[in-house]
């Protein structure tokens, strides 16, 4: 994009800077994101100490401050808790790609996640208006072939039709 | 009077190239519980005030750095506040938070996988001004040579005397089971090496690095509780030179010499030449070790120095032998702990009372931390 | 009361004139501007200054390490410069950090530092790249979401929660209108509310563009001192740093409302309500609406900043709704909160949580100006928010604590 014109004095430079990054997952977000791809589960860790679920998982029970090794599953679907529609087009860092809006983005209970732990992602509904805090939601894979160990291999969440 | 403050453990994960296996969360955590279990402190209870953590959102690719280890470091509900600058001003600023009466046992956590990025010069090119310095293509490196081209010419240290350093320092990293590096290099060996920005050869550059380091300092009270051989932190001192290369002498560092006029006041030393038994300085670029002792007043001519004893001087391999830069300082005092408390193993120097740390952060050394610790 | 080594006393403050675009400035020259000032109100010079303490998050003007850059205009040339950085409460983290430095004895006298220049940046995508890359970068807006909205409108109502929302969205522009040095004044009234409450458009949910705060480049400075070079610098009152508390969060974002609990089974709160227990019960603050007398929250939103009263105020049911529709929280009110405008006035996020507590210093030495509020200022709480959460929380007293 060229400069805006500015008064003669001042001196306004552009740049776009882009840092190459590769990621590690570690073994537990590993252990997560190859359950997605390779068998569409959603893999939840627990906590020994307190037994609440974080998913997607972590090394340390923030609360507890201990490594949570137990892993379970839960899901695919879930209760929705709460609630985002968004209609600015907020760019993704990574990709510097936007959606269109307006989108939904959830927090879900998902079904055998304890302790009040909520799982967030894109929730795809073209009637606003339906959302509410209580719905029964679950997740929609993508298909197989073209999973790939990322959390888009979830698509996003859908309304359960007719479920209170 | 402000309480006396110790450093009652430390952590390093062994520095290597890639730690791919591990999410920085992991790496951390690695060294976060080895100090609890070393202190037995409990960190879901009321133990630990505060966590000084010690990260860079560059590095990280990530805004508020901090925020990805909360959990690791026992965050959750407490506090914790991240030093963005090299790990030795962690080291400062914990002191400070055990001094001021703020909290009486501080965790200190850094991390960084340079790994990460494809090629770590890229964000050091970014610590250069968008105006002048950041469009003529300047990073860390091409700034590092710059000054070692100043003072290799100022004393007439030549590649080779270079090279002989750079055998010595590697050999002591041969007998650090935490180093990076470690194979043991020939003087033809670093003949061959490759010159990456002139006069500074590949092997006189510190190796891509990941790693992370965490201590428990502690006010006197409760340090007796949680080790028995508590290192004293006696002395601190930090400053700061101008930003452009060309404002300053790179044959020298007069903000090295200012940190460490203000360390030693605070320590009460007059003649750093004979006070410490063990140096650990952050020496990324090899020509940094004998600048650094030289401005650290450690020797009067680091030409001479360079054919002197050099034992106990890192005697860990040195940030030279693979310490991410951003945790370096935090790194170089561990090493210095461990001395200290008897604990350094094969590269252990005998009987060593009194230490000497040091980081650096930004080009070619423009600021500087140096730490006096003793027993 | 803590056990502070020794008191620590704000001596001189500075502030830039907060703005949408200072394209007139780079980072340097924005910093210089504020520390100038703050060295011209305690009538000290660079020479006086010990050390300096900076902080911003630097992911939004792209600069790594720029407290290197930064020593052009920031006075630290030759001295200790610490740079802390916590995100959204890294101007709160600074001041921390310099009452630290200075209680510890190390210094006597720091110059604390917090500044943005967010026009040089991306605002929202620098703050979506706090996320974690491998599961919530691709989903995170931001700081903007519609949830806190959602919490007090299934509490309250629709109707009443929206209104109360705008009510108080309109009595902080009301606030900035007469502060010189807010970044934005939209002149609104409370005639206006029905028509924003339609009107403004929807950034997400219920938050709408006008609730949310602003997006600015300015900068803020205050200086630290030991209570003996405090007397001997007095050229405006002392304002002492009585108490901060600094509470994080884990590191998922915790929007879901869904209750959670600690390692005792205890409900979890919010680090806002927990900030202000542990703060008002070591300095023996029992009802903290009648023993503060003003407070500068960092109030990122206005349905944030309505929600909150309840928390750092430790009342109950619908306390906080009625002091926003009661006018209580205005200027001249019985609990007035940000007098200077707040954050949806002026945002430069890396000064901001500074600014509260800024000025809140301002208003006990009776110095606000035009926002000044119109009694004695005793004791006055200022708030920094950011990260995943995170509340610092900071109590100033025009009294000396007792040692």
């Amino acid at each position: 994009m060229p400069p805006k014109p500015l008064s003669e004095e001042l001196i306004h430079r552009e740049h776009m800077a882009r840092f190459p990054q590769r990621w590690s997952t570690g073994p537990v977000m590993g252990k997560f994101l190859k359950a997605l791809r390779d068998e569409k589960r959603i893999m939840a860790n627990v906590c020994p100490r307190c037994g609440r679920s974080q998913v997607p998982p972590r090394e340390v029970c923030a609360v507890c401050r201990v490594a949570a090794t137990q892993f379970e599953e839960v899901g695919p679907a879930g209760t929705l808790r709460n609630f985002d529609v968004v209609y600015y087009a907020s760019p993704d860092p990574v990709t510097g790609q936007s959606r269109e809006v307006p989108y939904a983005t959830a927090y879900v209970e998902l079904d055998g996640a304890k302790g009040g732990a909520t799982f967030w992602h894109e929730l795809h509904e073209t009637d606003m208006t339906k959302l509410r805090r209580g719905l029964r939601v679950r997740a929609v894979f993508e298909e197989d072939g073209k999973r790939t160990g990322a959390i888009t291999d979830i698509k996003y969440f859908e309304i359960i039709e007719g479920e209170a | 009077m402000p309480p006396r403050v110790a450093i009652c453990a430390v952590a390093q994960s062994k520095y290597v190239r890639d730690r791919w296996q591990d999410r920085v969360q992991g790496m951390c955590w690695e060294v976060v519980q080895h100090v609890v279990r070393a202190t037995g402190v409990d960190l879901a209870g009321e133990d630990v005030g505060a966590v000084v953590s010690n990260s860079d959102d560059f590095f990280d690719c990530r805004t508020i750095s901090d925020s990805a280890i909360t959990d690791v470091v026992g965050a959750h509900f407490k506090c914790e506040e991240k030093v963005a600058q090299d790990g030795a001003q962690a080291v400062y600023y914990g002191y400070a938070n055990v001094a001021s009466g703020s909290s009486d046992v501080v965790l200190v956590a850094g991390h960084s996988k340079e790994s990460q990025v494809g090629d770590r010069n890229l964000i050091t090119h970014a610590a250069f001004d968008p105006f002048y310095t950041r469009p003529v293509g300047l990073d860390y490196l091409a700034a590092a040579a710059l000054q070692a081209d100043a003072f290799l010419r100022r004393f007439g240290i030549t590649d080779a005397d270079l090279a002989r350093l750079v055998c010595q320092q590697r050999a002591k990293a041969a007998r650090n089971p935490l180093a990076n590096e470690r194979t043991p290099l020939s003087p033809a060996d670093v003949a061959a090496s490759p010159m990456l920005a002139d006069p500074l050869r590949e092997a006189y550059v510190y190796p891509p690095s990941d790693g992370a380091v965490a201590m428990i300092l502690a006010s006197e009270d409760r340090a007796r509780h949680l080790t028995d051989k508590p290192v004293w932190i006696t002395g601190l001192g930090s400053s700061i030179d101008s930003f452009f290369l060309g404002d300053r002498d790179l044959s020298e560092s007069a903000s090295l010499r200012q940190a460490a006029g203000r360390a030693y006041r605070m320590a009460n030393i007059g003649q750093p030449r004979t006070a410490f038994d063990v140096c650990e300085l952050s020496d990324p670029y090899a020509h940094q070790l004998p600048l650094w002792a030289w401005q650290l007043g450690l020797t009067e001519d680091p030409r001479q120095w360079l054919s002197g004893d050099l034992a106990r001087f890192n005697p860990s391999g040195g940030s030279l032998a693979g310490t991410p830069q951003v945790v370096s300082g935090l790194a170089r005092t561990a090493e210095a702990v461990l001395q200290l408390r008897n604990e350094a193993g094969e590269r252990q120097i005998p009987g060593a009372k009194r230490a000497l740390a040091h980081g650096t952060t930004g080009p070619a050394g423009q600021q500087h931390c140096v730490v006096v610790l003793e027993t | 009361m803590p056990r502070k080594t020794r008191p620590v006393a704000i001596v001189g403050v500075g502030q830039t004139r907060h703005s949408s675009h200072r394209e007139d400035v780079n980072q340097p020259e924005l910093i210089h501007e504020a520390v100038r000032r703050a060295i011209d109100d305690a009538g000290v010079s660079l020479d006086d200054i010990d050390a300096v303490v900076t902080g911003n998050m630097e992911m939004f003007e792209g600069t790594h390490q720029p407290d290197m850059w930064q020593v052009l205009g920031n006075g630290a040339w030759g001295k200790p410069c610490l740079r802390v950085s916590t995100g959204g409460t890294t101007g709160a983290t600074v001041f921390g950090a310099a009452d630290n430095l200075v209680a510890s004895g190390l210094h006597d006298v720091v110059l604390a530092i917090g500044f943005e220049k967010q026009q040089e940046g991306h605002t929202t995508g620098g703050i979506t790249a706090m996320a974690d890359p491998l599961w919530a970068r691709h989903l995170q807006t931001g700081a903007l979401t519609g949830m806190a909205a959602l919490e007090v409108i299934d509490e309250f109502g629709h109707e009443r929660a929206r209104r109360a929302a705008m009510r108080y969205r309109v009595i902080m522009d009301q606030h900035a209108a007469k502060n010189p040095n807010a970044h934005r004044r939209f002149n609104l009234s409370f005639d206006m509310i029905d028509d924003l409450m339609q009107k403004s458009p929807p950034l997400v949910g219920e938050l709408r563009l006008i609730h949310m705060c602003s997006q600015s480049d300015g900068a803020g400075a205050m200086i630290f001192a030991s209570a003996e070079r405090a007397a001997a610098i007095n050229r405006r009152p002392p304002v002492w740093v009585q108490d901060h508390v600094t509470v994080h969060r884990e590191e998922t974002l915790s929007l879901s409302g869904v209750p959670t609990y600690d390692a005792h089974g205890k409900l979890e709160t919010t680090t806002q309500r927990r900030a202000a227990e542990i703060l008002f019960a070591r300095n023996g603050i029992a009802r903290p609406s009648e023993e503060i007398d003003v407070f500068e929250m960092y109030d990122p939103s206005a349905w944030w900043g309505l929600s909150w009263i309840r928390d750092f105020l430790l009342l109950e049911g619908d306390e906080h709704l009625q002091m926003v529709e009661r006018g209580d929280i205005a200027i001249e009110g019985r609990f007035p909160i940000n007098p200077s405008g707040g954050v949806t006035a002026t945002n430069p996020i890396g000064a901001t949580a500074l600014l509260r507590p800024l000025e809140a210093a301002l208003q006990i030495r009776g110095d606000a100006g035009a926002h000044q509020v119109p009694r004695t200022v005793r004791k006055a709480l200022a708030s920094g928010f950011g990260g995943t959460l995170w509340t610092v929380l900071m109590l100033l007293s025009k009294e000396k604590p007792d040692a």
